[in-house]
């Protein structure tokens, strides 16, 4: 075999070689697609279900929400890729969706510690308030009902006829 | 009024000013009672009113509308539209018994909505690919947003009505906590369409 026909050989060789490698690397196929975008959906739901429980405790929530509309908006434009058939898109729009929502779990978990620490502590003022308001309004109650009777009890006697004996 | 008629007048007076002094936790024990609770589901013509829906539509041409969704369920709640396409036999979504149209969807829309909030947005379509042949219009491209779907949807001539009929629609979904997953809200809105090559 001369040289050309060795290079000829080799270069043919390289070429599959490189073709089959290049298509493994880049192409992303379907159960690939469909893998991410299910753990982009779960860390969605995830972190959806742990803002609402911030919400619930009545924490702002209202930048978290922002951040997962991002998110919802990438997990929706990789299902539309996905049922195209555009692998590659769908993946990267998964992957984009997981990394918006990043530690979103943590930070709801925070703000819901925070909001329940403040509502604990707006109870406490309340129900001193409360207590308080009760005490004084039945104290008054009291007092002023005392201070009736006893002008009732005045007025009524001032009212009696007083017993004069008959003698003159 | 004797004596014993003032002292349970007192007494009813200042149980009702204890109770008006009790109120601020009197307010987070008791429960409140809400409004009626539901999710608003519209589609609007391309100028945000219920009129000038597009109808009467020709392949190539793009038409608008717009989808939008209300959110009265007292806290914020996860929802997901699905667009789809179909002529007058293939089936719908069944309200009676929460199913969803077993047709596949084209186009998405997922978002988060705060009680009280309003979301919307435009919807853009065109038909491409649009073939009569004898007495059936077949659809073979339908553009939603800029995104190109193929579709294999056919209409045969409608004589009593004069027309080829095919419907575009969009379902409600509405992400369940309990389920940890979306589900059929039991809402659809679509607009029917004359289509013509």
């Amino acid at each position: 075999m001369g040289l050309c026909s060795k290079f000829f050989v080799f270069s043919v060789f390289l070429f599959l070689l490189l073709s089959v490698s290049i298509r493994w690397v880049s192409a992303v196929d379907e159960d690939v697609a469909a893998l991410d975008i299910a753990e982009a959906e779960e860390v969605l739901g995830s972190a959806y279900g742990a803002v609402l429980e911030a919400e619930e405790a009545g924490a702002n929530v209202s930048g978290l929400f922002v951040r997962l509309n991002v998110a919802d908006q990438y997990l929706a434009e990789a299902y539309v890729w996905y049922r195209l058939g555009v692998y590659e898109n769908a993946t990267r729009f998964a992957g984009l969706c997981s990394e918006v929502v990043g530690d979103m779990r943590g930070e709801a978990f925070g703000l819901k510690s925070k909001a329940h620490g403040l509502w604990v502590l707006d109870v406490l003022v309340r129900m001193i308030w409360s207590v308080g308001g009760v005490i004084v309004v039945v104290f008054l109650g009291f007092v002023v009902w005392r201070v009736f009777r006893r002008r009732y009890h005045k007025r009524v006697l001032g009212l009696r006829p007083e017993v004069v004996s008959g003698e003159s | 009024m004797n004596l014993e008629e003032y002292r349970t007048l007192f007494i009813v007076v200042t149980l009702v000013l204890a109770l008006v002094a009790a109120s601020p936790v009197l307010g987070v024990v008791v429960p409140q009672g809400g409004s009626e609770r539901f999710s608003e589901f519209w589609l609007l013509g391309p100028t945000h009113m219920a009129e000038g829906y597009p109808f009467n539509v020709r392949a190539g041409e793009v038409y608008s509308v717009f989808v939008g969704v209300g959110n009265h369920l007292g806290g914020s709640e996860y929802y997901m539209i699905y667009v789809k396409f179909r002529n007058s036999t293939q089936n719908l979504p069944d309200i009676d018994s929460s199913e969803p149209s077993s047709l596949d969807p084209l186009f998405e829309f997922r978002f988060f909505v705060s009680d009280g909030e309003v979301w919307k947005a435009p919807v853009t379509f065109l038909f491409e690919d649009v073939i009569v042949e004898g007495d059936v219009l077949f659809v073979g491209d339908v553009t939603i947003n800029g995104v190109s779907f193929p579709v294999d949807v056919s209409a045969v001539w409608d004589s009593e009505d004069g027309g080829y009929f095919f419907q575009l629609f969009f379902e409600l979904w509405r992400y369940d906590v309990e389920l940890d997953s979306l589900r059929f809200d039991d809402r659809f809105v679509g607009i029917w369409l004359n289509m013509t090559a």
